[in-house]
């Protein structure tokens, strides 16, 4: 096996162990964070394999695979014995799968991780495959496509249809959750042979961390080593779309308000050193769920246009009330975006013009040292946030792995050190474009807000309240401002996710 | 300045996580107390999060607290309003300093309470007590921003209003309630949200009546030393002036007869339910609050029988779930479910009746019930993983009494509930006429994809 015992600086206060436990002989690579003194131990099996592996036509097999393990019964227990097995400790075995992998997950007092060790074994070594757990896995999936997508979040329809659009006609450009007809046609014996072929040792990165024993972790591996070695399910990706012109996709439904999101693929990623200047650019623009984003300041802040305006260079993978990222979700090609949250339709246009503004004006005029200083300090300081419980720590040491980079929460404070005002700007007129990108609205009338866009006349906004004379003075620019459209499409949202 | 101390149980903070699971108290942290001249209650808790400290001050007002007709939602909105500067730091400067500091920062209301929170460098302790005490006490905004804002929350109201659970639950609080604040939602009705514009000066009473010391608990876990924390709280919030006025809140009157009402979603979707049943207000001094957890263990949890048959076994639904959430007065105990088809429907509430009623004619079983207690504790303890987790769990209970040691004492009750209490508690809960059912449709296409 390849074997990692790692203490990141910034916790090593925390670990009072660091001895390797005796090496099995296995093509499992494990990730180790012990904390001799946590009552808690957190447990990651992070299987390379994805959506992108899924079969065309068979969109979402990685997904429900991967719920044959999470949320399924074994070879010896159903379904429910092994939620009757888990429920006294309050433990579970959370499955998620993304574009690139596939992770299962849980956390268990140390009084009962013998207990937990056996079902984890059991779960991930003898799958049931039984056709109940089939056909509920199956229909969950496919209601979070057709009722939870589609019907029940404007907001998540969004965040999901922005990926697809930038992604359109590659591997990470359906949801990981599949399709409406790729999973129609997905039958179990398809699950077992993707089962047989990607869950196998070389596919396999095993992260432990806390109180556990090295006897402990030795055992598991040696158990975790009975799945056959295999060979690697590295899958090459092509290039991401090149993004031409401005291409709009708007979601018709019905609903009040316009949800707006626009991106484009990056070509770096946090392995890159140009990654590091850029994430304070993008911190400066529009840092996730805080208030000091130039987005947030302007759109919401001076103008009142709607609840929360954010920029992101990675895909955001959480929830979106969540503040921080979480970790398990790596991918080797990301991508930049603009999430507007819903705003009253009469300024939806007016809205994506000042969030193109803004980009714009960041990538071409910059940061200013103060600007540049009090992001950087900001980013060193809230990047330790990040990984406060045992199992994000563990969960961004496993990505770090996964990039093959040092721990990520540590990379950012060494490049933060380092880093300069020059390069950061450099970064921004590099990455950062309003030229060329897609955008996704998620709107009701559809056809007219398509026929605005394509108009493209100015956009006055009315107030409620005089804003200042400064905001007034931009807004002549912006509301003016010509998008110039190259394409848009209208998508009915029953054909979203449908195939 | 008198304070107390509650004795730990260990000296070693990790190794205290398992007497969580085994002493006799629950909560595993030292609890240092005190309480300013002023009314203004300091709760400060050392965790071994190095370099970290979790700085919440809670506001034991929410949404119940908005008595006044046509001003639901307000006790958000001021939520809102508490990020727009004073004279001293204007909002970009309060924006800056929690920038500098690199601090996860933000806020939330419920029906009982409206919470701040930062989680930031300890080294960053003072500048915190700083912006936060001066914006309690010196809060300013003028009437053009407080217009701007209000159009914040509508953009809020509108991100939230795309998911059934807040039409459904907005119809069912008003079926449930005739009198008592509960009868509307913490985010208020989208009429009132509209002409929040309108009520500058009442913003200003708001502040006035509500954002005083003896109202407010202020909450700190993590690298904090408890006395020097003391002495600071003393100096940034002892000139805040009391001055508190009790909204006079009307008692709910006891539903006599079953309501029920259909809510028509503009697109295909899966039938949901919400079914809202009376319950009694928070308690840590009587098994009613605790008995009402286990119950909905016992009925709602993954490993429930009824669980298994509606999503495992007959897969009639998506999911379903059912609790009851700690309130300050008399509150409901909600039952959320989708159902995978229309013809499904009559089925899934029959069984869920029929569960119920096997609750309150049968007292659970002995291994049953410790199983639910097991579950309860080691949840308790798997969710104390850092100083921002501890300071959650610690404030809904603060939030309830004021009482740090409410937690323990809760968590008493759950040892101390007998299978009689569970089915006493079900019985007098889950009465058919106290019940609201709520369902929302498309009439067009009943179901939407799948079988």
């Amino acid at each position: 096996m390849r074997k990692v015992l790692f203490v990141p600086f910034l916790i090593a206060a925390l670990l009072t162990s660091g001895c390797a436990p005796k090496t099995p002989q296995s093509a499992i690579e494990v990730v180790e964070l012990p904390s001799a003194d946590s009552p808690l131990i957190a447990v990651e099996l992070m299987f390379r394999v994805g959506s992108i592996h899924d079969p065309a036509g068979k969109e979402g097999l990685a997904a429900l695979t991967g719920l044959m393990l999470g949320q399924a019964g074994t070879a010896q227990k159903t379904y429910k014995e092994i939620i009757d097995a888990l429920y006294p400790m309050a433990s579970s075995f959370e499955v998620g799968t993304s574009r690139e992998v596939t992770v299962l997950r849980g956390e268990v007092h140390r009084e009962r991780l013998d207990e937990y060790t056996a079902l984890l074994e059991e779960v991930v070594l003898e799958p049931g495959f039984s056709e109940d757990d089939f056909r509920r896995n199956k229909e969950e999936l496919e209601a979070y496509l057709t009722n939870t997508l589609r019907a029940a979040s404007d907001e998540l329809l969004g965040l999901e249809a922005i990926q697809d659009v930038i992604f359109a006609g590659h591997p990470y450009g359906h949801a990981p959750q599949g399709t409406v007809q790729g999973l129609a046609s997905i039958t179990l014996d398809d699950v077992r042979e993707f089962h047989r072929q990607h869950y196998t040792q070389v596919n396999l990165m095993l992260g432990v961390a806390g109180g556990y024993s090295p006897s402990w972790l030795e055992g598991l591996e040696e158990r975790l080593a009975s799945l056959p070695e295999g060979t690697p399910s590295t899958l090459e990706l092509p290039p991401p779309p090149t993004v031409e012109g401005r291409e709009f996709t708007l979601i018709d439904k019905p609903t009040d308000s316009v949800g707006i999101h626009f991106g484009y693929p990056l070509p770096i990623t946090r392995a890159d050193a140009d990654y590091y200047p850029l994430m304070i650019a993008n911190s400066f623009l529009g840092e996730h769920r805080t208030f000091h984003g130039r987005l947030m300041q302007q759109l919401r802040g001076e103008r009142g246009l709607n609840y929360g305006d954010y920029s992101y260079i990675e895909h955001w993978p959480n929830p979106p009330f969540t503040s921080t990222p979480n970790p398990a979700v790596p991918r080797r090609q990301q991508y930049f975006s603009v999430w507007i949250r819903p705003v009253v339709p009469s300024t939806a246009h007016f809205a994506l013009r000042a969030a193109l503004h803004e980009v714009d004006r960041l990538a071409n005029e910059g940061m200013t040292q103060e600007e540049f200083e009090i992001t950087r300090e900001f980013l060193r300081n809230y990047s330790k946030l990040w990984a406060q419980s045992l199992a994000t720590r563990l969960g961004f040491l496993m990505d770090s792995r996964f990039y093959g980079m040092e721990y990520y929460i540590d990379e950012i404070d060494r490049h933060m050190a380092e880093v300069t005002l020059e390069q950061v700007n450099a970064a921004a007129r590099r990455y950062l474009s309003a030229d060329a990108f897609r955008a996704v609205f998620v709107t009701a009338d559809a056809e007219q807000v398509a026929a605005a866009l394509r108009a493209d006349e100015p956009s006055p906004m009315e107030y409620n309240a005089p804003p200042s004379e400064e905001v007034l003075a931009a807004d002549e620019t912006i509301e003016a401002r010509l998008v110039e459209p190259s394409s848009v499409s209208v998508v009915p949202v029953a054909e979203m996710f449908e195939n | 300045m008198p304070h107390r101390t509650i004795p730990a149980l260990a000296a070693a903070l990790a190794l205290c996580l398992v007497s969580a699971v085994r002493g006799a108290d629950i909560f595993p942290y030292e609890v240092h107390e005190t309480k300013l001249e002023n009314g203004l209650k300091v709760v400060v808790i050392p965790f071994d999060s190095p370099g970290i400290v979790a700085y919440h001050t809670i506001v034991r007002t929410g949404s119940r607290d908005e008595v006044e007709a046509g001003h639901s939602g307000f006790a958000h909105f001021f939520e809102h309003m508490m990020f727009r500067g004073t004279e001293r730091y204007s909002e970009d400067d309060y924006n800056d300093a929690l920038k500098r500091m690199g601090a996860d920062s933000n806020a939330f209301t419920s029906d009982d309470r409206t919470q701040y929170y930062i989680v930031g460098p300890s080294r960053e302790l003072e500048t915190m007590m700083d912006i936060e005490s001066d914006r309690f006490r010196n809060l300013e905004y003028g009437e053009d921003v407080f217009r701007r804002e209000a159009l914040a929350v509508l953009g809020e109201y509108n991100k939230n209003i795309s998911n059934p659970f807040l039409p459904m639950y907005e119809r069912m609080r008003e079926l449930a309630f005739d009198r008592h604040t509960y009868r509307h939602t913490t985010m208020g009705y989208l009429a009132d949200i509209r002409a929040m514009p309108g009520y500058y000066d009442y913003s200003l009473s708001f502040f006035d009546r509500f954002y005083r010391p003896e109202n407010c608990v202020l909450l700190i876990v993590g690298d904090a030393e408890p006395e020097a924390t003391f002495e600071m709280a003393a100096r940034y919030y002892g000139e805040w002036q009391p001055g508190y006025e009790a909204p006079s809140i009307e008692a709910e009157t006891p539903q006599v007869e079953p309501e029920e009402a259909t809510i028509e979603w503009p697109g295909p979707i899966r039938p949901h339910l919400m079914i809202g049943y009376h319950a009694p207000a928070f308690s840590d001094t009587t098994t009613a609050t605790a008995g009402l957890d286990l119950l909905g263990q016992l009925l709602f949890s993954e490993s429930a029988d009824l669980y298994q048959k509606l999503v495992v076994e007959e897969q009639w639904v998506d999911f379903v779930n059912g609790s009851y959430s700690d309130h300050r007065d008399p509150y409901l105990f909600t039952i959320y479910t989708r159902v995978k088809s229309e013809e499904n429907v009559p089925k899934v509430l029959q069984a869920i009746e029929e569960h119920i009623a096997a609750a309150q004619a049968e007292p659970v079983d002995a291994d049953r019930l410790e199983r639910i207690k097991s579950h309860m504790r080691y949840q308790f303890a798997l969710g104390l993983d850092s100083a921002a987790s501890v300071a959650f769990t610690l404030s809904g209970y603060l939030s309830m009494t004021g009482d740090p040691e409410s937690v323990n004492r809760v968590y008493a009750q759950y040892q101390a509930v007998t299978a009689a209490d569970i089915q006493r508690i079900a019985g007098e809960v889950f009465q058919p006429e106290r019940r609201t059912l709520v369902r929302l449709i498309h009439p067009t296409t009943g179901a939407a994809g799948g079988s």
